[in-house]
């Protein structure tokens, strides 16, 4: 498990890295719109493309980047009443069946998504906002980006609960409620 | 193989899936895409699922999200709304049950300047739980409090959801909007009711602790008159300057999420609350809940796809033939079934796959599309607090480390009371949601 | 998705023959439009109903609005791989995949729904090659089979209150554009464009966030405008945004020869009925907007001045457009001249420098 940890270390730093990005993009975006209705309310004459600027570009690297790290943050939601009712034994079973499903999924929507941001590359998609083009096809690429660093976390968590006895959803362990 | 047999697979997959604990996210997920392979085939899958993550999250309006937490994150950082529930408890001393009414009173007021129910319970589960708690309110009972309080922001205007329908049905949107007031009124009465009730039975049963958390709250958290003032002198201007932007038409109810934001941040720069881990706390704690949001509307879309493909909504509709000739029984089994949909499916999902079939219907039974509107948007709101799916019981305790199922437990006995009170009214009164809106016409 | 079912062919008369059993040819149609939009309640679905009848129910449609399968501008990615059979394609919204399908946008002197749409038939069909021996068509649309249908009425300037008496009145007014062309043509003309989805549009609008829009008057029931608007420039057109029924060419091919035919006469049946819904539409919104206190003024009652103005616009409008074609290495030249030509030969009218442009 030491190893499998100084390894983890090195992921964590990756999904740091997806923080930082999106929390940019998330003050940014703040910004951004502040200044846009100061613009039309002041100069009467917003930043031209601005809501294009916006839905293109900024919320999607506000979600994707950090995905990750908001996976393995223990803040996504679960039923989770049956499953603490059994034996460690059994849990872990299910667990494992559950991460296998997930990683199954996950390798769908890594694939599908990467086709669609290869296509889009090679089509040059483009969004149009005040007479321009904007490059769209490069933000496709942080979605299975984000899809396969969660299949990573998930390899993760199967090592871990193949590892150690405490079955548990994420790599660190759960919380006690 | 026929599309009832994979209906009847995918549902009971969907409900193994569930209780088998796996991420919420990954049910709609697995369910969708299992459902969509058995229907239609491996190969229609890379057409339906390549562009749906990025569509699905590069919107507009969804900017709310992020947008608003981050500024119940400044707000909260600042300890501002936890020096107006100081103060509010001062006003109504002794009288802990008025605190449970002002936070959803709060959560109302929150509505008028969010869009989202997610959002708006995720800023009053971490400002208000904390409060309630030390009011003797029970852990669950605090956390359906937020999370019902929250949820009024998806009816009481501004609401993506009345958005959403508008756009759908192409019925005016302000009309709409002007059209939830009432109703969206109603159902914040019909939250507080309930909730006093909840509150009489659990202080019988916790009074002892009550008296303790309250004595000890007095001794430890005392504030200065100039702190007081100041919070409250600058969360009144940021009220005002939401609900004045909006409504002089400075900036739209989606450019608030922006500016409410960015007063915040002002507001905690000037009480001097501003460092590194301030910044660093907001920030990721909102990222956190958007990434949450997103990624379960990711997969209610995809399984929304598969609800679509296996025509489920117009079998079920189709059904409702017969009884076409008595309007106010299909809008009561209608509410029945959207009332389950919202369960179990998120809300901008259910109205888009929902309103190609009912709007046939509900033009053939010559229903105002206004009322229906705001009739939907009341059902699309309790869906934010009804088990499996509930997106502002996920928020709340996400923030609030709550678990979720004794919250559902009485977010559903909320829903349900909306449900019987708020929709029954409606339907036997529709001047409630359509008077306002006549009455501005003339 | 087609499935295996069969019909009989019950009044004879097709080739598969008397009492014979023929495979029913199952569709996947869909839009991202409301159900209510004219382009799918008044132009889609009456097609989709005459080519069932047609065929005895030998085609079938199962249909998605709404978005409720594929979203706007998606539906022609959704026919390329595949998700849908049939799609009501806006290729407008895409022009970094379509560039040349906003020539219908270009703001002209006078036309009306007709007009503009027997024009954009006219382009589809047309047979002049425009580079490499290629048609417009061949150029924009070759993996589609194509089956034209209206265009929205033209677009008007309608403000919620600012009048424009004089050039300075133009000067800095802030409208709402909802394409390219629109936001270059207020470049030219000095007006600050303003983007914003329509849905946030009644909002901004009713509390005074900008002026007002470039709009089609059909379309404006859809968000309520017709209340909101006051002041309305008429008989000066800011072009008609266009849409077509695309199917791949690949399935088109493989039809039976009997479903092509009853295709091809339901889109002739449903075409000028489907512009002159428009019409209708436009006509009744007047009318309300009238009673609310809207005004309506024609473009030649404003000040000469203004006139020149707004015209010369158009004159540069069309030109930076033909440029920008041009710099992707297509021919803008020949398209703008040929799309003259089609509005000229069908009843409308471009202000006079345009007529010289070879
Ligand atoms: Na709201
Ligand atoms: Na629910």
């Amino acid at each position: 498990m030491k190893g499998v940890l100084s390894v983890y270390k090195y992921f964590d730093y990756i999904k740091i890295i997806g923080v930082w990005i999106s929390g940019i993009s998330l003050i940014g975006m703040m910004l951004f719109i502040v200044y846009d209705v100061f613009l039309r309310n002041i100069v009467e004459n917003s930043i031209n493309g601005g809501f294009e600027i916006v839905q293109n570009y900024f919320m999607p690297i506000v979600v994707f980047p950090s995905l990750a790290y908001v996976y393995s943050s223990g803040v996504l939601p679960k039923m989770d009443m049956l499953i603490e009712r059994f034996k460690n034994k059994t849990k872990m079973f299910i667990i494992i069946g559950m991460v296998l499903i997930e990683i199954f999924v996950l390798i769908l929507m890594t694939q599908f998504s990467l086709e669609y941001a290869l296509n889009g590359l090679e089509r040059e998609i483009a969004f149009p906002a005040a007479g321009t083009l904007y490059p769209l096809y490069p933000i496709f690429f942080f979605v299975p980006i984000a899809f396969g660093l969660i299949i990573v976390e998930n390899i993760f968590i199967l090592i871990r609960n193949l590892i150690e006895k405490q079955p548990s959803f994420l790599f660190k362990g759960e919380d006690k409620k | 193989m026929s599309s009832f047999v994979v209906i009847v697979i995918i549902l009971t997959m969907l409900v193994l899936f569930l209780v088998s604990g796996l991420y919420i996210h990954s049910v709609l997920f697995a369910s969708g895409v299992i459902g969509l392979i058995l229907l239609e085939g491996f190969s229609i899958l890379p057409g339906l699922l390549g562009n749906e993550p990025f569509n699905r999250v590069a919107g507009y309006t969804l900017t709310t999200i992020p947008l608003f937490v981050l500024m119940a994150q400044f707000i909260l950082q600042s300890d501002i709304v936890k020096d107006i529930f100081y103060i509010v408890n001062r006003a109504s001393r002794g009288k802990n049950s008025v605190l449970g009414i002002l936070t959803l009173m709060i959560g109302g007021v929150l509505g008028a300047v969010s869009g989202s129910g997610t959002a708006t319970a995720a800023s009053l589960g971490q400002v208000a739980i904390p409060e309630l708690r030390r009011h003797g309110y029970s852990a669950p009972l605090s956390g359906a409090i937020a999370a019902a309080g929250g949820s009024l922001s998806g009816i009481i205007p501004p609401s993506i959801i009345l958005i959403l329908y508008g756009v759908a049905t192409e019925t005016p949107v302000g009309q709409l909007f002007i059209g939830a007031i009432i109703p969206g009124i109603l159902v914040m009465i019909v939250f507080i009711l309930v909730m006093l009730v909840y509150f009489k039975v659990d202080k019988n049963e916790v009074e002892i602790d009550d008296e303790v958390a309250s004595t000890e709250e007095q001794s430890d958290y005392k504030v200065s008159v100039l702190r007081l003032s100041a919070a409250g002198t600058v969360s009144l201007l940021i009220m005002l300057i939401i609900f004045g932007g909006i409504y002089s038409g400075i900036f739209t109810p989606t450019e608030a999420g922006a500016v409410g934001a960015f007063a915040g941040l002002l507001a905690a720069l000037v009480l001097g609350k501003i460092n590194s881990t301030f910044i660093k706390k907001s920030v990721v704690e909102t990222i956190k809940l958007t990434g949450m949001v997103m990624l379960i509307m990711i997969g209610a879309q995809i399984f929304g796809r598969f609800v679509s493909l296996s025509l489920l909504p117009r079998k079920i509709i189709a059904l409702l033939e017969p009884i076409m000739d008595t309007p106010a029984l299909v809008l009561v089994i209608i509410s029945a079934i959207l009332f389950i949909m919202f369960m179990f499916i998120e809300g901008a999902a259910v109205i888009l796959m929902s309103i190609p079939v009912l709007l046939p219907i509900i033009t053939e039974l010559q229903v105002d599309l206004l009322w229906f509107g705001v009739f939907v948007g009341i059902i699309c709101t309790i869906g934010l607090i009804t088990p499996p799916v509930g997106l502002s019981v996920y928020a709340v305790a996400g923030v609030s480390k709550i678990r979720l199922e004794p919250i559902f437990r009485i977010g559903m006995v909320f829903a349900v009371a909306v449900l019987v009170v708020v929709c029954g009214l409606m339907i036997s009164f529709p001047e409630i949601a359509t008077f306002l809106p006549d009455s501005m016409d003339s | 998705s087609d499935s295996e079912e069969t019909v009989t062919d019950q009044d004879g008369d097709g080739e598969d023959g008397d009492g014979e059993a023929v495979e029913v040819i199952e569709l996947r149609a869909a839009t991202g439009l409301s159900s209510q939009h004219a382009w799918w309640s008044d132009n889609m679905v009456p097609w989709m109903d005459r080519v069932e009848e047609l065929t005895d129910g030998q085609v079938q449609f199962e249909t998605f609005s709404g978005g409720e399968l594929v979203a706007v501008p998606d539906e022609a990615d959704a026919v390329l791989n595949g998700t849908i059979d049939v799609g009501l394609i806006l290729p407008i919204y895409q022009p970094d995949q379509y560039p040349m399908a906003e020539v219908t946008m270009l703001p002209l002197a006078h036309s009306d729904a007709h007009i503009g749409s027997n024009a954009w038939q006219a382009l589809l069909t047309s047979d002049v090659e425009l580079e490499d021996g290629k048609t417009y068509s061949e150029m924009q649309f070759d993996q589609f089979k194509v089956f034209p249908i209206s265009t929205t009425q033209e677009y008007s300037i309608s403000t919620t209150g600012k009048e424009f008496d004089s050039a300075s009145d133009v000067e800095g007014t802030s409208l709402r554009t909802p394409s390219r062309i629109h936001e270059m043509y207020s470049e030219t003309i000095g007006v600050n464009s303003v983007t914003m989805p329509a849905v946030e549009m009644f909002d901004a609008l009713s509390r005074g966030s900008f002026d007002g829009s470039y709009y089609s008057i059909a379309d404006w029931s859809g968000y309520g405008f017709e209340e909101l608007f006051k002041y309305t420039v008429t008989d000066i057109n800011f072009g008609h945004f266009n849409a077509f029924i695309g199917t791949t060419q690949e399935k088109w091919d493989e039809f039976p020869e009997n479903v092509q035919e009853a295709m091809t006469q339901a889109n002739e049946e449903i075409f000028s009925p489907g512009a002159q819904e428009w019409i209708d539409r436009s006509e009744e919104a007047i009318a309300q907007n009238k009673e609310d206190g809207g005004q309506f003024v024609e473009f030649t009652s404003l000040d000469q001045e203004v006139q020149d103005l707004f015209n010369e616009g158009i004159e540069k409008t069309w030109l930076d457009y033909a440029e920008i074609l041009e710099e992707q290495g297509l021919p803008g030249n020949e398209l703008i001249v040929l799309w003259r030509d089609i509005i000229i030969e069908q009843g409308g009218d471009v202000p006079d420098s345009l007529k010289n442009i070879e």
